[in-house]
C-alpha cells in the first residue's frame, strides 16, 4: 500500500479527524466550565466519530488482497 | 478514572494517531493493522467514553454548579448561619455530601432522573449563553419540587416518621408521602435558599468549603 493511494489517504483523513477530536477532548477535560461538556460531545465526539467512520469505510472500501506481497515489496522501495 | 489519567490517555492516543497520519504504510503489516484498529477505532472511542463519563461525574459537583456567576447567591445560601435555612442546614451538617450538594437535592430519584437533570442542565446552558439571563432571585424550578427527593433519605428515619409536627394531624404524614403536601410548602420547610430575601441581618458560616 502506497501512502498516496486511496486507502492511505482515507487513513490519513481518519487520523486527522481523530487527532483533532482528541485534542478538543483533552482541552475540554482541563477546562472546568459547564460548556466544556457540550463542546466535548458536540465537537470532540463528532470529530472522533467521523474519524472512526472514515476508518471503517477505508476498511470496507479496501480492495481484496491489498496486502499481497507485491504491494508490500512496492512499499519497501 | 482520574482526569489526569484520561488526559494522558487522550494525548497518547493522539500521538499514535499522528504516527498513522505520517506513515500510513505501517498498516501494511499485520501488526500495523492491529495498531491502526487500536488507534483509529478502539482508543478514540474508549477515550471519548471515559472523557464523557468524567465530565458527567464532574457535573455533579457543587463547584461545577457554582461555576456560573448566576449561581453565586445560591452557593452563598449554603453558608447562611441559620438552621432554618434548609439548604444551608443540609450542607453544613453533611446531610447531603458537601461536594455534591446541589445534585443530591435537585436530581429526580426516579428512572431517567439523571438524564432529566442533564437535559435541564443543557437548557440552563442555552439560557445562559443565548438568552437574557434572569436575576438570581427570579430563577425557578422547572417543575414543583417533588417530596420524593426528600424522602429518598428521610423516609423511614425516626426524626421524620415520629416527628411531632408530622404526626400532629394523622393526615399529614400520608399526604407528605403521597406528595400531595409539599415539604417546602408554606409554614413547613419553606425557607430553602431564599435568594434575594435575606435581609441585612443574615450571617454566614465560613467553614465547610
Amino acid at each position: 500500500m502506497r501512502p498516496g493511494n486511496s486507502m492511505g489517504r482515507r487513513l490519513r483523513i481518519s487520523g486527522i479527524f481523530v487527532i483533532i477530536g482528541l485534542l478538543v477532548e483533552a482541552l475540554c477535560l482541563v477546562w472546568s466550565r459547564p460548556i466544556a461538556f457540550v463542546v466535548l460531545v458536540c465537537i470532540g465526539g463528532a470529530l472522533i466519530g467521523l474519524g472512526v467512520l472514515v476508518f471503517l469505510y477505508s476498511l470496507l472500501s479496501a480492495p481484496l488482497h491489498s496486502t499481497n506481497s507485491s504491494e508490500v515489496a512496492e512499499d519497501k522501495h | 478514572m482520574p482526569t489526569i489519567a484520561i488526559v494522558i490517555l487522550v494525548l497518547f492516543s493522539a500521538v499514535l494517531a499522528g504516527v498513522i497520519v505520517v506513515r500510513p504504510t505501517i498498516t501494511v503489516s499485520r501488526a500495523g493493522k492491529i495498531l491502526a484498529f487500536g488507534v483509529l477505532f478502539f482508543l478514540p472511542l474508549f477515550s471519548l467514553v471515559a472523557g464523557m463519563e468524567n465530565e458527567m461525574e464532574r457535573s455533579k459537583s457543587t463547584g461545577f454548579c457554582l461555576s456560573c456567576h448566576i449561581m453565586d447567591s445560591y452557593g452563598k445560601s449554603l453558608h447562611i448561619d441559620d438552621p432554618s435555612y434548609l439548604a444551608g442546614a443540609h450542607f453544613q451538617n453533611h446531610r447531603v455530601p458537601a461536594d455534591e450538594a446541589c445534585y443530591t437535592c435537585h436530581t429526580n430519584y426516579a428512572m431517567f432522573g439523571t438524564f432529566k437533570a442533564k437535559l435541564g442542565g443543557l437548557r440552563h446552558l442555552y439560557v445562559f449563553y443565548l438568552k437574557k439571563m434572569p436575576l438570581p432571585e427570579e430563577i425557578k424550578l422547572h417543575e414543583p419540587f417533588n417530596n420524593r427527593e426528600c424522602l429518598h433519605c428521610h423516609l423511614g428515619a425516626r426524626s421524620f416518621e415520629q416527628g411531632a409536627t408530622h404526626n400532629a394531624d394523622p393526615a399529614t404524614l400520608p399526604a407528605i408521602k403521597a406528595n400531595t403536601l409539599s415539604c417546602i410548602s408554606s409554614g413547613c420547610h419553606d425557607v430553602v435558599h431564599n435568594v434575594g430575601r435575606w435581609g441585612d441581618k443574615v450571617k454566614f458560616w465560613d467553614g465547610g468549603s
